[in-house]
């Protein structure tokens, strides 16, 4: 990329890394990315996005068709795996079921030939950060899928690898021990300090762990930046309705102006746009674009301020409560989309069901897309 | 649910029958190679020996000069030589058949290389050509190359007829593996040599139980093959051998029956100790 | 996908911004590691299955005795037409086909019985399993011989019992006889063959979920109605496979022949005609071109099995 500092060379750099198939399937479209020492990138996206034959070129598993990969500053694009120094966790372990916890975790020290001694003296010690130590004589069947994940980690950690590269480790634990490898997948890393490559398809997920996020879309790479970045500048429409749980509400909405004073039209309400937002919406005077509300932008209740906030008038259909917050489900007359909108409130509000009521909208908090190609005005 | 229904009563019975029709025929073949010749030929027959003995064994794996009994004829130590020449043919074919197919199937599964979806349909189509089409010619190449009455030949004959099955059938179980172990051995440093030797190889551990168990099977029955590739006792094998004791007129049939449980000991046990393993491959075939 | 690791290696001049020269060295291992792999899988069916053949081949389409020193002559499908217009050849199809149309009907009626009754747990199951699998291990020779005591004219069990029974007044010689001869062979053939059949059916029966059944339970179907309706139609790639093992078995029988009754004319199966024209009268051309008229019939009916149940089959 545009920063050839010293640090950045040891970290893991694609250059317009492209993966077509035998009979034409494009996988990844020219990503170019760069993950520094210390740092832990993941691959977003939904299912088919090429996030992980990306991490699969990466790892020397799968052959790259055009571009280049390097590892720690070296080329490695037609390098074999073992030839990488690379260490991966598979999202089903894979774990060598006829060898014992520590031949699984030896095995890459043993195949480098490293004295056995040593090979011991490791396999304890990563056992140890693990919490795995009394389970070293087993075999991989007598062991439960948190204890699996620890060992495909501890074969991780042992080689103390150039580079990390994680495809979906937590997504066949369940939602507890998800939480928990979680927090330790990431105190790892930090320990470790080995530039990660992680794969998920759960922007959750995503969120919480990645330093930065990368979004895949078709195979090609839709926006990268801290999870903060995303959340509050998203490049497009899909990046905006992947971020966020529930997902951004998107609606079609037509501007006009008057003077100085530019509205948008959702359906029969009418929302001011704040001074900041009218140099990008000016291009589209007149027309329609996409309004992006995300679910936490609304305010209901006590919190309300005609003066601050705009007004829809919406039906409420439905409401769920997530104990410490409240989802609500509305239908706004005239808009026809394609979901009902969704907002996410103080959960102490009663709403009144199936009439119209008033439901203020953050308007510093208002995104625009253009309808054509979905790109954020801005 | 209370009242017991048909299908409940039936059961009992029909497994019954299957162990005895699965069984009579060997429990036959024990109680007769236990008989005197007396007790074979009595009318009405005895079913069970009158006078219990092991002569029969004795003669076939003693040294007790020719056995001269109701017009068979052996020579001293036939038997023994046929089991020996019968154990080194399914040994060293097993072994030559695993070989080569494990290392073609597991290469058809996981390397790709020029030619190589072809070459794979090409060699397992050839399962189906019938050995009787190809003996003739295998004779001419065989005699040409001294190896009739060989056990090396009979060998490489079980090799090419076998290869083509077994090797569809590593295929297919490399195939339903799963690929990741594999993958996570190349990532910790292994060869594609290594990952199959250290990781692929242990994984089919359950699936060769069971084409050993097919192979030796197949091969240690088989009679067509060596009946028409060896002539004497250096290299007749035993299924070879026990049809020779079947007398023109009269038949000695205790020692007839004693050569046939000695000849099913072998695949027996094999048929027992990986018994699971092969019911695990038939659900996989089908 | 998945499984070919890192070998894809599609570069489209365009998209390879000039790097066409690079050598993929995972690729390149990959190649040279299959290539050498399958060589002995190569070399063995060329020598000795594909040469052969072709080589068989031309002989069945040649004429001439070299024992007597007669220069092979090319006659196309001559052999062919004298096989099939010879009577012993004309009566040993016959014999096969009621071979194996006797053999395949008993060992799938039988074969679906088993099943039925194995599939499910119970307690002596493995026992029963092992007892069933053990007529597969006796080879066909061996058993041939110990069914010769029951068939036996003079001292069989057979006739014993029949006697003592009154069924029959006097010891008779099952296997000069015209009919009996086969049905007691296929049986015979039947008893080796049925553990595989019934072994194929199990796995096949296991593979249909357990809910199925409890959903139609549920709906009142009787047993048989939920064997016809939800059984046999599951089973139908098992049985085709069960099919096609059986017939391929049934059409070369040869062992079971050659123990009870040698190479007598009421008995000779096709392949039996085959060995005695080529390895007893050392008639190369004619017993090639059985062979090949054989092997036709058995490709036939295994593809018309393979067609038949074909859309059923993944």
């Amino acid at each position: 990329m545009d920063r050839p500092d010293a640090a950045s060379t040891n970290g893991i750099v694609l250059e317009c890394v492209r993966k077509e198939f035998p009979g034409g399937v494009v996988a990844v479209r020219d990503i170019s990315l760069e993950v520094h020492p210390g740092e832990l990138v993941v691959l977003v996206g939904p299912s088919g996005c090429g996030k992980t034959t990306t991490l699969r070129m990466v790892a020397g598993l799968e052959a790259v068709t055009a571009g280049e990969v390097r590892i720690a500053g070296r080329l490695v694009t037609s390098l074999p795996p073992r030839h990488r120094n690379v260490a991966m966790v598979f999202q089903n372990y894979a774990l060598y079921a006829h060898m014992s916890v520590r031949a699984n975790i030896g095995f890459g020290l043993k195949m480098a030939g490293m004295p056995k001694r040593e090979i011991r003296a490791r396999v304890d010690q990563a056992a140890d950060i693990l919490g795995i130590t009394t389970l070293l004589d087993r075999k991989p069947r007598q062991l439960s899928g948190g204890q699996r994940q620890r060992v495909a980690m501890g074969r991780a950690i042992v080689r103390e690898p150039a580079a990390f590269l994680m495809d979906e480790p937590l997504s066949n634990l369940d939602a507890k021990l998800r939480l928990e490898m979680r927090a330790e997948i990431i105190t790892i890393h930090r320990r470790i300090g080995a530039p990660t490559l992680y794969v998920t398809h759960d922007q959750t997920e995503a969120m919480t762990m990645g330093d930065r996020v990368a979004i895949l879309r078709d195979g090609a790479l839709e926006q990268i930046g801290t999870p903060l970045e995303l959340y509050e500048q998203p490049a497009n429409v899909f990046v905006a309705g992947f971020i966020g749980s529930p997902a951004m509400n998107l609606l079609s909405a037509t501007l006009d102006n008057s003077g100085d004073d530019w509205f948008a039209h959702v359906g029969d309400s009418r929302l001011v746009i704040p001074p900041k937002a009218r140099a990008a919406v000016r291009p589209l005077a007149g027309h329609d674009v996409i309004l992006g509300l995300r679910p936490e932008d609304f305010v209901s209740g006590e919190h309300l301020r005609a003066s601050e906030h705009g007004i829809i008038y919406a039906t409420v259909t439905r409401t769920e409560s997530l104990g410490s917050e409240l989802l609500v489900y509305l239908s706004m007359n005239d808009i026809t989309a394609s979901q009902p909108l969704v907002a996410r409130l103080d959960r102490r509000i009663t709403m009144q069901r199936d009439t119209p009521i008033p439901i203020g909208v953050d308007l510093e908090r208002l995104y625009f897309f253009d309808p054509k190609n979905g790109t954020a005005l801005s | 649910m209370t009242r017991p229904r048909a299908g409940q009563l039936v059961r009992p019975v029909a497994i019954t029958a299957i162990v005895v029709w699965s069984l009579a025929p060997i429990v036959l073949g024990v109680l007769t190679s236990l008989s005197t010749q007396a007790d074979v030929q009595a009318v009405p027959p005895h079913w069970l020996p009158d006078h219990a003995t092991l002569d029969p064994y004795r003669w076939l794996l003693g040294g007790s000069g020719d056995i001269r009994a109701g017009g068979t004829v052996s020579e001293t130590g036939a038997f023994a030589q046929a089991m020996w020449n019968s154990a080194s043919m399914t040994l060293i074919a097993t072994l030559a058949i695993l070989c080569v197919s494990i290392s073609a199937g597991y290469a058809f599964a996981r390397l790709r290389f020029p030619g190589r979806d072809t070459l794979f349909w090409v060699i397992v189509a050839t399962a189906v050509v019938p050995i009787f089409t190809i003996v003739i010619a295998l004779f001419r190449l065989l005699a040409g190359a001294g190896l009739i009455d060989r056990t090396l030949g009979l060998v490489l004959v079980f090799v090419s007829t076998t290869t083509p099955l077994a090797l569809w059938l590593v295929h297919n179980h490399v195939k339903e593996l799963p690929p990741e172990p594999e993958e996570a051995a190349l990532i910790d440093g292994c060869t594609r040599w290594q990952a199959f030797w250290h990781v692929v190889l242990p994984q089919m551990r359950s699936g060769i139980a069971a084409l050993s168990a097919l192979v030796v099977l197949s091969v240690w029955g088989e009679f067509l093959i060596p009946l028409l590739l060896t002539s004497t006792s250096a290299s007749k094998p035993v299924a070879v051998l026990i049809p020779e004791y079947v007398g023109k007129y009269t038949t000695h049939y205790p020692l007839l029956a004693a050569a046939g449980m000695l000849a099913l000991l072998p695949p027996a046990i094999v048929a027992l100790v990986l018994n699971r393993h092969i019911r695990g491959m038939l659900s996989g075939s089908s | 996908m998945g499984s070919d690791i890192g070998q894809d290696n599609v570069r489209p001049g365009g998209a390879s911004q000039g790097r066409t020269s690079r050598v993929d060295l995972a690729a390149r291992e990959a190649t040279r590691l299959g290539m050498l792999m399958v060589t002995p899988a190569v070399i063995v069916t060329a020598a000795l299955v594909i040469y052969p053949l072709i080589a068989g081949f031309l002989t069945s389409l040649e004429s001439g005795d070299p024992a007597i020193g007669e220069q092979p002559r090319f006659v196309g499908l001559g052999n062919y037409g004298e096989v099939l217009s010879s009577s012993t050849v004309r009566e040993a199809i016959v014999h096969t086909l009621i071979y194996v149309v006797l053999a395949v009907t008993l060992e799938l009626t039988f074969g679906l019985i088993i099943a039925v009754a194995l599939h499910r747990a119970f307690a002596g199951r493995g026992i029963v399993l092992a007892i069933l699998v053990l007529p597969w291990a006796l080879p066909s020779v061996v058993s041939g011989v110990l069914w010769r005591r029951v068939f036996d004219p003079d001292s069989g069990l057979l006739n014993g019992v029949l006697v003592q029974l009154h069924l029959v007044s006097h010891p008779q010689v099952w296997l000069a006889s015209r009919g009996w001869v086969l049905v007691f062979i296929t049986l015979v053939h039947v008893w080796g063959v049925l553990p595989l059949v019934s072994l194929i059916l199990i796995a096949g029966l296991q593979s249909i979920p357990e809910d199925v059944y409890s959903a139609s339970a549920v709906d009142g179907a009787t047993p048989w109605r939920q064997f016809r309706h939800i059984t046999l139609p599951l089973l139908r790639p098992s049985i085709a496979v069960a099919l096609t093992v059986g017939t391929v078995w049934a059409i070369k029988i040869f062992d079971e022949i050659y123990v009870l009754n040698g190479t007598a004319l009421n008995s000779r199966s096709i392949l039996m005609e085959l060995y005695t024209t080529t390895f007893v009268n050392a008639d190369f051309a004619h017993g090639t071109a059985l062979a090949f008229l054989l092997a036709g019939v058995t490709v036939l009916l295994a593809a018309g099995y393979a067609l038949s149940f074909g859309r059923s089959r993944t």
